[in-house]
């Protein structure tokens, strides 16, 4: 056994030492051919077995980067959304408080800015909750406008806050003419939550769908001119005295966030200072 | 028994090409032939650690492109003498097979560059075992004791199946 071993030992050492000596005599690079012819297809097939593995490899960490990209990706795009929503949002309220204020510049009575921080819509009543209170002097029957027009009345003044009854409340009414016509009448809230303007059927002559309707400032409430809503269609009853008129309102009260409390003189004319109040 | 064995030398062979490559850290490469021909030679004896030793150690001259016969007969020389006192030895331990695979790296090494320095082998012997052997060396000895564990487990769950 012992000797068997040695004798495979020393075969191995000799034919490796024979390969050694023929080639340093530049005879061997036949056996390196001949062992070549072998090994080099297995090689070549387990290189493509290897490649190919290493393929499969890569791919699946291409896609578990993707997929991490894509979930960064989407996590950033919400933030993205959000952030643009925000930005979209500032420049909106941006615009509006420039509105706001071009227009408490340009008024010739005094205006205290306010944020309406509350709403009530459910039909009995339709009010807003401004964020000025007693403490800011707001006074009852304050009139509040916007930019677009006559947005109602303060009807009741709390500590931080004070409430304004809309024109699209059922109790609300307001002296009004309609500016072409000079036709006077009042424009009531209705439950439904429009507006519709009343008025005596003998000046009634020629008012048209589109006409705009303003305050008429007679009460002493509002100051006049300030713009109401336009006229949308003519519900003419016949000999009745009064006939109506209904009219889209120039501001959404539903979306309106900033308001003016016009805390001055309520004298005044203000029909100059509100788009289309040149419109007789 | 034997195509398995032959295939295990021969995937050897091939591994040191294509898989070691991806094994590699830095600079260093594991000797997987070297390893198998251990393994084999503990498990089998001289003989078929002399044999796969030659084969594989064959297959990397070829492949390597260097001088046929010189791994052929230093892994051959390995496989032999791990094979003839493997009955001696109690090499179970990661303790014992991490080290043991070190020095038979160092010294397969060693034998190596003396059979190359015969044949007028440029390289310093200081460089070529601070960069290339004892890197390797130490390589070896943990895919080595990795390979150990492995076969170890196999063969344990083997035993409880049958």
């Amino acid at each position: 056994m012992k000797i068997r071993r040695l004798t495979l030992l020393g075969s191995v050492a000799g034919l490796c030492l024979l390969l050694l000596s023929l080639q340093t005599r530049g005879h061997a690079s036949g056996a390196a051919d001949a062992l070549a012819r072998v090994t080099v297809p297995v090689q070549s097939g387990v290189a493509a077995v290897n490649r190919a593995a290493h393929g499969v490899w890569a791919t699946y960490l291409d896609w578990k980067n993707v997929r991490g990209e894509n979930r960064r990706l989407r996590e950033e795009n919400r933030q993205l959304r959000v952030e643009s929503l925000w930005v979209s949002e500032t420049t909106e309220e941006n615009l509006r408080l420039r509105r706001l204020l071009a227009l408490h510049d340009r008024l010739p009575v005094p205006t205290m800015a306010g944020e309406v921080i509350a709403r009530e819509w459910g039909g009995w009543v339709r009010s807003l909750t401004v964020n000025r209170g007693r403490a800011d002097q707001v006074a009852r029957l304050t009139a509040v406008i916007s930019p677009e027009g006559l947005v109602g009345r303060v009807v009741e003044v709390r500590p931080g806050a004070s409430i304004v009854q809309v024109l699209t409340d059922p109790a609300s009414t307001v002296g009004a003419h309609v500016v072409r016509t000079r036709t006077a009448g009042i424009v009531e809230g209705e439950p439904r939550g429009t507006i519709r303007f009343k008025y005596l059927a003998r000046e009634g002559g020629g008012i048209q769908a589109g006409d705009l309707v303003v305050t008429a400032g007679l009460s002493g409430v509002f100051p006049r001119g300030i713009p109401i809503g336009r006229v949308t269609a003519i519900d003419d009853r016949g000999s009745a005295l009064f006939h109506y008129a209904q009219l889209a309102p120039l501001v959404d009260f539903a979306r309106i966030d900033e308001v003016l409390l016009v805390t001055g003189e309520r004298m005044q004319d203000l029909t100059a200072f509100f788009p289309g109040g040149s419109e007789r | 028994m034997r195509a398995l064995l032959a295939l295990t030398v021969f995937g050897g062979g091939i591994a040191q090409v294509t898989l070691a490559p991806a094994l590699r850290i830095g600079v260093v490469t594991p000797d997987i032939p070297l390893i198998i021909v251990v393994l084999l030679a503990l498990r089998r004896g001289a003989e078929t650690g002399c044999l796969a030793g030659a084969v594989v150690g064959l297959m990397q001259d070829v492949a390597g492109g260097g001088l046929l016969g010189v791994q052929a007969l230093t892994k051959a020389l390995v496989g032999f003498v791990i094979g003839a006192a493997a009955p001696r030895l109690s090499v179970t331990q990661p303790l014992v097979q991490v080290p043991g695979l070190v020095l038979l790296s160092v010294a397969e090494a060693l034998a190596r560059f003396a059979l190359l320095k015969v044949f007028h082998f440029p390289v310093a012997f200081g460089e070529l075992m601070t960069y290339v052997v004892l890197p390797q060396a130490l390589y070896n000895g943990f895919i080595g004791a990795v390979l150990a564990l492995g076969l170890a487990w196999v063969e344990a769950y083997r035993r409880r199946v049958s």
